[in-house]
């Protein structure tokens, strides 16, 4: 009872040190979970449904030298960072989206289709939750992995994934 | 015929708040110490498929940790210091001797930033005169049946049975 009641009496210590403690091990995580846009390679995809994790542990399976970690994002998440997408490297829209994103996208290089709504086919479907129209890979912009070949071997592996 | 005026904090009760201050705040500097290894280990450990769970494994830890860390440090090791404080006051002040039938009532007053207290009725020839006791001490006072009491700022500091 006694113990209870010593709990309650500092109830704010508690709460105040659970949320410091989530907000700082949110923290760290953060910075463990993240790499330079030098050593690693991230991919945005356009659809309502993805399993991003699991997408980016296997990609991560054969990622090219130099690489340490992908990641891999859907463009919701563009909604608290808003400016990432631009150095994106390598971006998966549907047909509908291509103009909205063109500036984003590498100039003179065609996007390679990624998933054909009319046969209902295409890479990385276990991952990627396509809806009714076709889809495109494309290579981002402003990426800092076009020189060394990187963008373009991850974008081969996401091809090549089922 | 009375004994000599029996202190409710003896030079050993003194000693074992000190040593009590001191092993506590050790347990729990080390056991915080093992708390942040496990969660940095969690940290060292995180690859992209187990970063969430590890996350969250990290967060759990050390808000449990620092739970049980705070609660020790408030209540165990915080009370022994006042405790500690207050015995200090009771044993270095100025004493007054109070004669009658004493009673350790179930009243008590937290003091904030001090010790938990009981009020005691003394029943002297002039009426009935309330001071108050340590909690920690007040099934000791209780069960001596004093007959005196030495008082220091309001608080029973020694008592004396009469044979």
């Amino acid at each position: 009872m006694r113990f209870f009641k010593n709990v309650f009496s500092q109830l704010h210590t508690f709460v105040l040190w659970a949320l410091m403690s989530a907000i700082f091990w949110g923290w760290i995580f953060t910075l463990v979970t993240d790499a330079p846009p030098a050593k690693k390679i991230t991919v945005y995809c356009y659809v309502p449904e993805i399993r991003d994790t699991e997408l980016a542990v296997r990609l991560e399976e054969d990622k090219p030298d130099g690489i340490k970690m992908i990641q891999v994002h859907n463009f919701e998440y563009l909604l608290f960072n808003s400016g990432a997408v631009e150095f994106g490297d390598i971006l998966i829209l549907p047909a509908s989206r291509i103009g909205e994103y063109e500036e984003l996208l590498l100039p003179g290089v065609e996007g390679v289709k990624i998933y054909d709504a009319a046969s209902r086919s295409g890479a990385a479907a276990a991952y990627l939750g396509y809806t009714e129209e076709d889809y495109y890979l494309f290579l981002g912009a402003k990426s800092v992995h076009l020189e060394d070949g990187a963008a373009r071997a991850v974008a081969d592996s996401l091809l090549a994934a089922p | 015929m009375t004994d000599a005026p029996v202190e409710l904090y003896t030079d050993a009760d003194v000693r074992g708040l000190r040593r009590k201050i001191k092993g506590w705040t050790l347990a729990l500097g080390l056991f915080s110490l093992l708390a942040l290894g496990v969660c940095i280990a969690l940290a060292a450990l995180t690859t992209t498929g187990n970063a969430q769970r590890m996350e969250l494994a990290a967060i759990a830890v050390s808000t449990v940790s620092g739970w049980i860390v705070l609660y020790c440090a408030i209540f165990t090791v915080g009370n022994a210091r006042r405790e500690l404080g207050h015995a200090g006051t009771l044993r270095e002040g100025e004493r007054e001797r109070v004669e009658g039938r004493v009673r350790v009532t179930r009243r008590w007053l937290r003091i904030k930033k001090s010790i938990t207290a009981l009020a005691v009725d003394v029943e002297t020839p002039e009426g009935v005169r309330s001071f108050w006791v340590s909690r920690s001490r007040a099934k000791r006072l209780s069960e001596a049946g004093p007959t005196a009491l030495y008082i220091c700022h309001g608080y029973v500091a020694a008592y004396e049975v009469t044979k």
